[in-house]
Parts: C-alpha cells; sequence; structure tokens
C-alpha cells in the first residue's frame, strides 16, 4: 500500500509523522487533528503522542502492538498501517478553533529586564511594544524544553528579536520571552537566552495539576498587560 | 521495611520505569537509567518490573535497615556489604534488623539498584514514582536523598512474602540460584548498536564512516539528561534548521560545532539538533553504565533488528519473571 503520510520510525516504541519543513498555521491545524483524532481512536498499545511545530510522534508498547489485530510484519509496519488509514479531511483540520485563553503579565521593569533593549532594536516606545504583544491572537505550536514549556507563533512581527548572544544562567518561572518570530513563557527556573519582556503571575506547569501545563498544542493565547499590584494579587492567589 | 540513610552517597534517587503519559507536555520520560538492573533486582524479589528502586550512581551510601527486609540489588557501580562482607548481587536477600548496609566500589560502571519487597513507597506523581531533578518533583519530595532519610518500602504482594520466609533468619541469608542476567547481557560491552536516525543523511559519507569505525568518548559533562560524545568532529553535507521534533532517550543529536550528544533517561521531550542515530533499546542500559573517559565503537543494525532484539529482550524477562513465580508460587 501507497503511504501519503511520510511516517519515519524515532526507535523500537515510536514514529514520527512528518508534515512538512516549515512552522504555519495549516501544518499546526493537521498536526493538531492527527494528535486529536488518535487520542480520541488510540491503537492498542499506544501510550502517548508529542505534537511538534510539523510533525506528530506517536509512542506505543511494542508488545502490545504485535499483539493486536493490526496487520504488518513488526510493530513499526503495524503502527505505519494503523496512521496511514486516518482519514483527516479539511474540514476537521482547519474547523474546530479552540477558546482563546488571556495571560496576565506584568510587563517592564525588574519583571521583564530586556523590554527598553526590545523596544530599542524596533524604534518603538516601551508602551508601543506591550501594545503589539497584547493585540496579538498567538498560537501554541508546540511545548518542548522543559515541562509545560509552550513555543507560540502568530506574535506581531514587529517584535521578532534575536536571542540574547548570552543566555542567562537562571530565567524566573513565568518569565514571558521573545527568541526571532515567536513568543513564550518559561514555566521553571531554568537556563535560557530568549529576551524577556514580562511576567506572567500564573503557573504554567504544575505536577500537583491533573492538567500539569497550563498550555497545549494548538491553543490560542492572548496576552493581557496587568500592573504590579495586580502581578502581586495574582500571583498570591496561587 | 524500612531504612534510614547514614549516608546518601553521591547521587542516589528512587526511580521506576518512568513517566510515559505526559510526553506532550514536555515532562521527560525520567525513571531508571539501566532499566536492565532495575527489572531484574525486581523480579528477584518478586515485585513487579515497575516498582521503585533506588539508584546509586558510584559508591559511598550507607544506609541501616530499620526492620527485616528482602531486598535485591542489581548493577555495576558499586557491591552492597555487610561488616565487609559483600552481598551477592541479582538474587533475593535476606538482611536482618539493624543491619547497616554500605556501598562499595565496583569499577565495572556507575549505577546499581537496590529493590525492596513491595517496592519503595513514595507518592505517585503524574503515573510514576521517578525523581525528576530538573523540575524537582517525583521520588523523594522531587529531590535526592539526603542523610537521615527514611524510606518505607509499600504492601509486600503474596510472592515477596513467600520469597521472605524461605530466607528469614537471624542472620544474612540468600538464595543459591540468581536471575539470568548473563543471558541477556553482551560479551563486548564497548560496542553499542545504533540505527540511523531521520537525519542520518544529512552527514557526510566521510563522518558516518567515522561514527561506525572511531572510538568515542564519553565527556566529563555527562548526567541523566545526555553525554558529550568526544571523538572526531561530524560533518555536515545539509545544512537545513531542523524543526524541533520528539527526541527519546538513545537518541544521538549533532551540535553546531559537530559534536554528538546522546540522550539519556531525563532527556527533552523535542529537540532542533539533526539526529544521526538512534541506539537500539536493548544497549541503551550498557550505556547507562558508561562513565566519563569511557570508550565505545558504534555498530549500525536495522530497524528491523532493533525491533527483534527488543522483543526477544522483554519474552526473555517474562520468562525469568514466570521462573522465579513458579519456585514459590
Amino acid at each position: 500500500m501507497l503511504s501519503p503520510l511520510h511516517i519515519y520510525s524515532l526507535n523500537e516504541s515510536a514514529v514520527t509523522i512528518k508534515f512538512g519543513d516549515i512552522i504555519s498555521e495549516d501544518i499546526l491545524a493537521v498536526v493538531t487533528a492527527y494528535d486529536q483524532y488518535l487520542n480520541a481512536k488510540p491503537f492498542q498499545g499506544m501510550t502517548a503522542t508529542v505534537p511538534a511545530y510539523a510533525s506528530l510522534s506517536v509512542f506505543y508498547d511494542p508488545l502490545k502492538v504485535i499483539e493486536s489485530d493490526l496487520v504488518g510484519v513488526d510493530a513499526f509496519e503495524r503502527v505505519q498501517q494503523y496512521l496511514s488509514a486516518i482519514k483527516i479531511d479539511n474540514n476537521t483540520a482547519s474547523g474546530s478553533k479552540s477558546d482563546i485563553i488571556t495571560i496576565p503579565v506584568c510587563y517592564g521593569g525588574d519583571l521583564g529586564p530586556d523590554l527598553n533593549d526590545v523596544a530599542m532594536l524596533h524604534d518603538l516606545s516601551t508602551y508601543e511594544v506591550i501594545k503589539l504583544h497584547t493585540q496579538a491572537i498567538c498560537t501554541v505550536y508546540m511545548i518542548g524544553f522543559v515541562p509545560g514549556f509552550a513555543y507560540m507563533g502568530g506574535m506581531n512581527k514587529r517584535l521578532a528579536s534575536p536571542r540574547k548572544s548570552t543566555p542567562r544562567k537562571a530565567v524566573p518561572a513565568g518569565a514571558v520571552g521573545i527568541a526571532g518570530e515567536q513568543t513564550g513563557i518559561y514555566p521553571l527556573q531554568t537556563p535560557g537566552g530568549w529576551q524577556l519582556i514580562g511576567q506572567t503571575p500564573l503557573k504554567m506547569f504544575d505536577a500537583s495539576r491533573k492538567q500539569p501545563s497550563l498550555l497545549k498544542a494548538g491553543d490560542r493565547v492572548q496576552f493581557k498587560s496587568v500592573s504590579i499590584e495586580e502581578f502581586n494579587q495574582l500571583k498570591g492567589g496561587n | 521495611m524500612r531504612i534510614t540513610f547514614i549516608k546518601p552517597g553521591l547521587l542516589t534517587t528512587v526511580q521506576d520505569l518512568g513517566r510515559h503519559g505526559y510526553l506532550s507536555q514536555a515532562v521527560p520520560v525520567s525513571g531508571v537509567m539501566d532499566t536492565l538492573s532495575a527489572r531484574l533486582a525486581n523480579i528477584a524479589i518478586g515485585n513487579d518490573e515497575n516498582a521503585a528502586v533506588l539508584e546509586f550512581t558510584y559508591s559511598g551510601a550507607t544506609f541501616r535497615a530499620d526492620d527485616d527486609m528482602l531486598i535485591a540489588y542489581s548493577g555495576e557501580g558499586a557491591c552492597l556489604s555487610i561488616n565487609n562482607k559483600i552481598l551477592p548481587s541479582d538474587r533475593p536477600v535476606f538482611i536482618p534488623q539493624n543491619s547497616v548496609v554500605k556501598s562499595t566500589g565496583n569499577a565495572l560502571g556507575i549505577r546499581t539498584y537496590l529493590a525492596v519487597a513491595g517496592g519503595w513507597d513514595v507518592p505517585e506523581v503524574l503515573g510514576s514514582r521517578s525523581t525528576y531533578l530538573p523540575a524537582a518533583f517525583g521520588g523523594l519530595q522531587g529531590r535526592a536523598i539526603h542523610a537521615g532519610d527514611v524510606l518505607n518500602a509499600c504492601e509486600p504482594s503474596e510472592l515477596n512474602l513467600k520469597i521472605f520466609e524461605s530466607l528469614v533468619s537471624s542472620k544474612v541469608h540468600h538464595q543459591p540460584w540468581l536471575v539470568g542476567k548473563g543471558l541477556l547481557s553482551k560479551a563486548q560491552r564497548s560496542v553499542i548498536r545504533i540505527m540511523p536516525a531521520a537525519e542520518f543523511r544529512w552527514f557526510s559519507g566521510s563522518s558516518i564512516a567515522d561514527l561506525l569505525t572511531e572510538p568515542f568518548t564519553i565527556g566529563l559533562e555527562s548526567d541523566r539528561m545526555g553525554y558529550h560524545m568526544e571523538g572526531r568532529k561530524i560533518q555536515r553535507v545539509r545544512h537545513d534548521e531542523l524543526l524541533s521534533t520528539a527526541v527519546a532517550p538513545g537518541t544521538i543529536q549533532v551540535t553546531g560545532n559537530g559534536s554528538m550528544i546522546l540522550l539519556m533517561a531525563d532527556c527533552q521531550t523535542t529537540g532542533g539538533y539533526p539526529r544521526i542515530a538512534q541506539v537500539a533499546a536493548v544497549d541503551l542500559p550498557l550505556c547507562s553504565q558508561l562513565k566519563p573517559g569511557d570508550a565505545v565503537y558504534f555498530e549500525a543494525i536495522s530497524r528491523i533488528e532493533a525491533e527483534m532484539l527488543y522483543i526477544e529482550r522483554e519474552y526473555l524477562l517474562k520468562e525469568i519473571a514466570a521462573s522465579v513465580r513458579a519456585k514459590f508460587l
């Protein structure tokens, strides 16, 4: 059977479906549609999926797969057959837009030490940077790097900024940063090279929650500027 | 059954076979580095293979048994001893209350696993008892073991109790048999089997030849997240940017300066460096015992061979567990 999907083996218990080589909303919609389909209708032995910019990886227990009704000489072939038979119509792939999640951010000052640099780089006032950052509806392309780190596209391109030449040794949890055309939020204190323009009081990742990561791939996000008082109040409420 | 730590050793953590359900939220698998040793230690005393064990790094840990206990240990980082008498590994061992157990050097590897009847009792976080230090969750309060820490075992199973009863005594006592690690170990420990990874063709022919013929040495900056492999630089012929995509323990990435990184248990779930190879799952336990300065060679096998080796090993482990059970139940 000719496979229209590009599927490769990641290891003995995972395959990756590759949908393209670029970051785009259209590809994200296809990745999300396959991800939702598989999580609604997992094959026997499937354990997890990992959606990324233009790929979806599917993890499984090879013993359960070879003991299943799926057809193929080995676990890889059986999973490949199952994935190739999935029919995603264009309406499912583009029609289901998620609700917009609002993320409060206190911009500038100690919480956003690179806000001035980003403003100067683009010949904007800090007020304009905040306005552009809060106006856009961003899309979560992928959760990666550390637990709960959301890579988001859709930021106003006028704010695109290079990573810092020397990464910081410790970026605080909640820091909102820019790298290239993407924006993201550090869920834990980690080293990091993104330009930090603000901080959210929300806990982006909490292992004790049922859904530990606040965001998931495919979510739509809008930032909202809050004062330091509101930030402290919201943070205290966590 | 309970122990109290007198000395924690270099890095001692509670681990099971890992956290597999939250990869989409970038929660790493974690878990024991040497899955084979940890599973055999559990199998030897009739535990579920996923029961929580202690992972010791090198030697230097000392603990006291606060009760009569049934334990088993396996791995290549240390030997356990009581009163300077080495306890045999890879089999059930009874140790009486108040025994002081020390871990002493075993030059072969790094990591050693201690299983207790019932498994170590720490809360499950996101479906696993494994410690993930970078985000400080799982295991014992999300951290490594300290001096003074007390660890309890979960309720023993019927099989645990049968094995315990077969050995109970006033002194150290063990079974004469051991779980068949020899059946599962390779004679040539320094040859690691790999399969080509997705970006294999992004690298030059001479670099591929280097990968398969030259030695590579484990760098000093190596930990549970990954190993730096020192040796010939790997040259690229394709210079495209790779969009970040899923990686897994065993993935070998090539960084911007042509160095290779072998990802291990605590690795990130996604990565953007091109991947030259994937270590066969059956050889990852060997990798987990490599120390900085150890040299290895890589040998290419096909995806189909790797899957067959994996399945063969899984069935063999099932047989070993069944034969332990058959002795007592």
